[in-house]
């Protein structure tokens, strides 16, 4: 059964903010879009889809939601996992030519306006370049690349080409985050003057990936592939050259956030982090980090943790700490949260909850028993704006409106180098075991 | 009043003779459990009246004493005989384990599978695994017990979340659930067939119906 979701059920699933005031919160700001398509008639774009793992099943599910495309064809080295596509979406009555090599790919479909790439990362730019020099816009996964040289390489293709290349930070597309830094952030100056930031995303120990032994891929295929063994192939977050590792693979989503919503990047970066826990690893399984943005002659630190040997600390969120108020984000709506603080008095509540910006929770019945020697409990509120899609999917819509030439792009590549440049710059940090300075001039492609 | 508990206890000491032999012919069932996993980017679940997330080890669930695995290896029908992934003997090979390759996978939409005991049995307990690698909740979830192979009589339903009748089975009142590594534990109450089939309808992920393993546990007829 299809949870398809038409422009009628999301409005009404977003209720209180009134349909007008979210579809314009919902619109890029983005004013130095680069890459942007003129407005042509494609009704059906025709679609190639390059890695149907772990990501690329999440990037179908929510592809299989969007009028207006077609899969067409599918690539994936592991027959294990390509025939698995193959016969979901024959099942699906959506029949697709399936290929092992993306260049085979490229050289038999001349059919296709756009790829979505979601292979390991050191696949990202080789890929995407030749999509792009092939005349067709890509949808890539982050990171953009395991190296600053990849990612850099991509944005100049992107511009040498004209071709749209999106990058899969969908965080940019959800409504939920575009309307609370568009309107609570921006408009309503809801946190004050920014002073922090905390980011996380801990996740328990797991064992690494297997795989069924009677699929295993030819160790001439896996070596042609870039891999050791099928344990690298499968594991391939965890090893450089092939990953970044956990800041790279679950950092990138709140890092990214960070320099969005401060709408600028840090001067300096210092971390610590190591490979303490599993022994058969490159990149570190645990990692704090410290960025220093430039706010008003001060400073906003923001702080990062990922610790993959832990769950603890309330998931993955992105926090916005000001003197009037905390914002804080996740993709799940559950860990959204809101606060106000008692000294805030540039914007009243009424007001606020007036035009749906906001909406009080009701006080906990021992709220009033704070201690005197306490800073007073916060008064809180949460962001009344809710969807009823898969995560992706509001971004892939965004990029495919992007090649009708009826939006811009929300997470175009140059865009996305900034946070790919620091994020590259904290696992250096960690190595480097030291403050690392970041200029104006290097986090631009 | 005297003379009311010296006319009832004799019925209340029998009742507690009974209840302790009861108790005493009870065992806690035991299964292994395979290693728990999440991974993956999670998905935010809007899912409707969902039952609250185990916290820790289930309670033991108690079962009449000599209750055995009775669906180990036994013959695994579906409603697609052709899946997308695995083959339907993976369904009862013993295999828990959420990695690749441990589970069959069903087509899109409603789907179901069936277990042949191969001969009729008093059921006590159905335990089942779709998924356990990322939280997932499968959509209207419905087992049955019958001995007709094609569940039209005698079909008695052991637990049923289908709200809105979706797969035709009666809407269910049950809750909808998370399946971690302990899989899901449903209570057969003695429920009497030689088959055990269960449907279900994609879940929050995507549109397919996965098995890694379900083991019916009971008494076959004498």
């Amino acid at each position: 059964m299809v949870d398809k979701l038409n422009r009628r059920e999301f409005l009404s699933a977003t209720a209180v903010a009134g349909a007008a005031m979210l579809i314009d919160a919902c619109k890029s700001d983005s004013s130095d879009q680069k890459a942007v398509v003129k407005k042509s008639s494609l009704n059906n774009i025709n679609v190639a889809l390059i890695g149907y793992g772990e990501e690329g099943k999440v990037l179908l599910e929510a592809f299989l939601n969007i009028e207006g495309v077609k899969l067409v064809a599918l690539c994936d080295i592991w027959e294990y996992h390509r025939g698995e596509g193959e016969r979901y979406l024959k099942k699906l009555g959506n029949e697709v030519r399936s290929y092992e090599n993306y260049e085979d790919l490229l050289a038999k479909e001349k059919d296709l306006q756009a790829v979505l790439i979601a292979t390991p990362d050191f696949w990202h730019a080789p890929m995407t370049n030749t999509c792009l020099k092939a005349g067709l816009h890509v949808y890539c996964e982050k990171m953009m690349s395991n190296t600053i040289d990849g990612a850099r390489s991509m944005v100049k293709t992107m511009r040498d080409t004209g071709k749209l290349l999106q990058i899969g930070h969908q965080r940019r597309s959800n409504p939920r985050y575009l309307f609370t830094l568009n309107r609570l952030l921006h408009e309503a100056q809801f946190c004050g003057k920014l002073t922090a930031i905390q980011g996380q995303w801990n996740r328990a120990v797991k064992e690494d990936f297997g795989w069924p032994k009677k699929y295993e891929i030819s160790q001439t295929m896996l070596a042609k592939y870039g891999y050791k063994d099928m344990h690298q192939f499968r594991n391939w977050r965890w090893f450089k050259g092939l990953g970044g590792g956990p800041l790279s693979d679950l950092g990138a989503h709140q890092i990214d956030i960070f320099n969005w919503w401060m709408g600028k990047t840090p001067k300096s970066v210092m971390a610590s982090g190591g490979l303490d826990y599993y022994k058969n690893h490159d990149w570190y399984d645990n990692a704090m980090v410290i960025y220093e943005y430039p706010v008003e002659q001060a400073v906003a630190r923001a702080f990062y943790q990922v610790q993959t040997t832990t769950s603890a600390g309330g998931g993955y969120y992105e926090q916005f700490m000001g003197d009037d108020g905390t914002i804080r984000m996740s993709e799940d709506p559950a860990i959204c949260a809101i606060y106000r603080e008692a000294r805030a008095t540039a914007v009243s509540w009424d007001d606020l909850t007036q035009k749906g910006y906001v909406k009080a929770k009701p006080l906990a019945a021992d709220t009033a028993k704070v201690d005197v020697r306490e800073t007073a409990a916060l008064a809180e509120y949460e962001i009344p704006v809710f969807f009823n899609k898969p995560p992706h999917q509001p971004h892939l819509e965004n990029f495919f409106n992007a090649i009708r030439g009826t939006a811009k792009l929300n997470c175009p590549a140059d865009e996305a180098f900034t946070s790919e440049y620091v994020i590259h710059k904290a696992n250096e940090a960690v190595a480097a075991e030291k403050k690392i300075s970041i200029s104006d001039e290097e986090v631009r492609a | 009043m005297k003379i009311f508990v010296s006319c009832v206890s004799p019925i209340v000491a029998a009742l507690l003779v009974a209840t302790a032999a009861m108790a005493q012919d009870k065992v806690p069932l035991k299964t292994q459990l395979p290693k728990p996993l999440f991974v993956g980017t999670p998905v935010p679940l809007n899912v409707p009246n969902l039952e609250p997330p185990l916290k820790g080890k289930r309670a033991d669930f108690m079962v009449p004493a000599g209750t055995v695995l009775l669906s180990k290896g036994k013959k695994v029908t579906a409603s697609d005989d052709s899946p997308v992934t695995g083959t339907l003997d993976l369904v009862t090979d013993g295999d828990k384990a959420g990695d690749e390759g441990s589970w069959v996978e069903l087509g899109p939409g409603k789907q179901w599978v069936q277990i042949d005991l191969a001969k009729k049995a008093t059921i006590y307990a159905v335990l089942v695994w779709h998924y356990h690698s990322q939280a997932r909740v499968y959509r209207d979830v419905v087992a049955q017990v019958s001995d007709d192979p094609n569940f039209k009589s005698g079909v008695t339903t052991i637990f049923n979340n289908d709200f809105k009748n979706e797969v035709g089975a009666g809407a269910g009142k049950d809750q909808n659930y998370v399946e971690t590594y302990q899989g899901k534990l449903i209570d057969a109450k003695g429920a009497q067939g030689r088959y055990v089939r269960l449907y279900s309808n994609g879940n929050t992920t995507n549109k397919l119906n996965d098995y890694i393993e379900v083991e019916v546990w009971g008494k076959p007829a004498a």
